[in-house]
């Protein structure tokens, strides 16, 4: 296996949900994901930033093999997925939802709960899926295992929840992991703790992780690169530390603007907000999807013609006629 | 925010004077009964908050941020074992009111209330303007026609088109919602609105829109704001004043320009410590072990367990003591 090649290539992917009316007749599409490409290496932990309906969700389901993509292709490990191969892919990818609570079957116990993967899967013997059970468990700190593995879901905290979570989607050595919001509906004492479980995960096992968040304050905390999303599009991707000093894009920047840090000097002064709200994806505006809510707008141009990617700084890429 | 027509809402007191106090909390106890014994959810509360000020109740999930918000509006479910202490309201001591008194002067006119997820909860087959109407025509009787003028005024304060007052809460964005829930808030005119999470649920952008909106109320209108959330970045938007419980208990109410730089109270420390930030860099902690049970709190600081600072002195509970600068904190570290 190469260490350092890649692991997941996506190449113009596009997903769109078809419109129904009356449960028959085509009323058009959804274009929940339009034209995304990246590389992520073995290894390489991303995260998308991105608002609600930006598409990030979406993203995540098509590389689950979830949703079939409409266009464009997946490799994962150097293998074209496609539908036959969806249960090979699930295998190598774990999945960490959002809702801890609900992501877990009440009235499994957390023994259970691990074991379901490897009985899906046909995975080991018995005595190894229980070894493999408290490997996982104490590798997210479940200790003392014992005391664990005959809780139920409800008998546990948030925080813990979503280690078990974390576990269930380690246990079957994934070579991908794909975190949707992990810790946002967490307390803020516990998020660290998560974040930093994720982390550590991740360079044990060598592990790709894409992170899904609308938060970008958490970001810099978890990985080096990262891509904000909006309208379904990838508009700018560069270096955390790169895009808090330097953020191109507009839309980038009024993101920035928004997010506060404590400080009792915000309340003292309005925050610069472009108006408006995200476009509909049925019926995307014209050339940069940003273009209606842009201060920086250039008639003719942002209007029309749809921008591609520049690269105004060596690995700062951005979507934007600015940039030109 | 220059796109805000804003209209006159009703009275505006000329100055504002901080010194006033428009609420005081004394002593407030709120334990509710459970098969497993009673929850001790809000213990021994006192606060008091000047007019035109915001106050940011701060705390995880489980302290008792929002059964201290409905104790205060008198919004209890069945299971109540004990609800004691003092409630005055300009002047009034609202504990002496008996329900239905209650309802009728003071919830809307003097309180209104943005309770968590609110904009979930708007009527699927009334139209949007009507709901936000409906406490002027309900509680102040006043009629159709002027209660929608009214509304149409409220709409554009909190940045709503005039126009979406016809649609329901199904054709509205949920940042629409929410603000349109606020407009409800606002329509009665009332001294004192309780937010309950009203920016948790709601994109950056969106939120950062809503913040801004309600800056520019309180700005302009005779409001005082207590804001209940456990987001403390975005509570900075809006605060004069912090009030941090833990476990039932204020452990610390402080001026929001020393709060936010430094905190008093090893929990408030070590919340703050939690607190991701954007634009520099700190190594982040958190806080290890869990909040304590409410239905057999431990004796002594509630804290001391989980606190990195804990001495002998811990297991008797601390008093509040008074902070230089203003505010108090729960801890025994504060005495001298």
């Amino acid at each position: 296996m190469l260490e350092n090649g890649v692991l997941l290539s996506v190449k113009g992917l596009h997903t769109w949900y078809e419109l129904r009316k009356f449960g028959f007749i085509r009323a058009g599409y959804v274009r929940a994901l339009d034209g995304v490409s990246f590389d992520l290496r073995y290894g390489e932990a991303l995260t998308i930033v991105g608002e609600s309906g930006s598409g990030k969700t979406t993203l995540l389901k098509t590389i689950l093999g979830l949703v079939p993509p409409t266009k464009g292709t997946l490799e994962f490990a150097g293998r074209q997925v496609d539908a036959k191969n969806l249960d090979w892919l699930r295998r190598q990818v774990g999945y960490v939802q959002q809702d801890p609570y609900g992501a877990l079957p009440p009235f499994m116990n957390v023994r259970r709960i691990l074991l379901e993967p490897m009985l899906i899967n046909k995975v080991g013997r018995p005595a190894e899926r229980e070894a493999r059970i408290r490997e996982v468990l104490e590798e997210v700190r479940l200790v003392p295992v014992e005391d664990f593995l005959p809780k139920f879901p409800h008998m546990l905290s948030g925080g813990q929840q979503q280690r078990l979570v974390i576990a269930r989607a380690l246990v079957l050595r994934p070579k991908l992991i794909v975190a949707d919001e992990p810790v946002s509906m967490l307390d803020a004492s516990v998020r660290v703790e998560i974040l930093d479980l994720l982390r550590r995960v991740q360079r044990a096992h060598n592990l790709g992780v894409i992170y899904i968040t609308h938060d970008l304050s958490t970001v810099r905390y978890f990985s080096e690169r990262v891509f904000i999303m909006y309208a379904a599009k990838v508009v700018e991707k560069a270096d955390v530390r790169e895009i808090v000093k330097n953020p191109l894009h507009p839309y980038t920047r009024a993101l920035l603007a928004a997010i506060p840090d404590p400080d009792y000097e915000n309340s003292l002064r309005f925050k610069d907000v472009p108006p408006g709200e995200p476009p509909s994806l049925v019926n995307p505006p014209p050339g940069c999807r940003f273009h209606p809510r842009c201060t920086q707008m250039i008639p003719g141009v942002c209007d029309r013609e749809v921008p591609p990617e520049f690269e105004p700084a060596p690995g700062h890429f951005v979507s934007c006629w600015l940039y030109k | 925010m220059a796109d805000h027509a804003l209209t006159n809402l009703g009275p505006v007191t000329e100055t504002p004077s901080s010194s006033e106090t428009l609420l005081k909390v004394k002593d407030l106890r709120l334990y509710f009964r459970t098969t497993k014994g009673v929850v001790q959810a809000v213990d021994n509360v006192s606060f008091s908050l000047g007019r035109r000020r915001s106050l940011a109740i701060l705390g995880e999930s489980g302290c008792g941020k929002t059964s201290l918000a409905r104790a205060i509006l008198r919004l209890l479910p069945r299971n109540v074992h004990t609800f004691s202490g003092e409630i005055v309201l300009d002047g009034v001591d609202l504990m002496k009111m008996n329900d239905e008194w209650f309802r009728r002067e003071i919830r809307w006119r003097k309180i209104s209330f943005v309770p968590q997820a609110a904009m979930n909860a708007l009527n699927p087959v009334l139209r949007v303007g009507y709901q936000i109407a409906e406490p002027l025509i309900v509680h102040l009787g006043v009629s159709r026609e002027e209660a929608y003028k009214r509304a149409e005024e409220v709409a554009r304060v909190v940045g709503l088109p005039v126009d979406f007052l016809n649609r329901y809460a199904f054709e509205l964005s949920g940042g629409m919602r929410q603000r349109a829930i606020i407009a409800m808030a606002l329509i009665t005119n009332p001294p004192l609105i309780i937010l309950d999470e009203p920016t948790s649920a709601l994109d950056v952008l969106t939120q950062a829109n809503i913040m801004n909106s309600l800056k520019d109320i309180k700005r302009k209108f005779d409001v005082t704001y207590i804001l209940i959330t456990h987001d403390i970045a975005t509570s900075s938007e809006l605060a004069d004043e912090v009030l941090v419980m833990y476990a039932g208990h204020v452990v610390e109410h402080s001026p929001a320009e020393r709060f936010y730089k430094t905190p008093m109270h090893p929990y408030a420390q070590k919340l703050m410590a939690s607190v991701p930030t954007l634009r520099e860099d700190k190594q982040l902690e958190f806080i290890p072990g869990q909040p304590p049970s409410l239905i057999n709190p431990p004796k002594g600081c509630r804290f001391a367990p989980r606190c990195p600072k804990r001495f002998e002195r811990c297991a008797e509970e601390p008093p509040l003591f008074a902070l230089d600068g203003g505010g108090v904190a729960k801890c025994w570290l504060m005495a001298r």
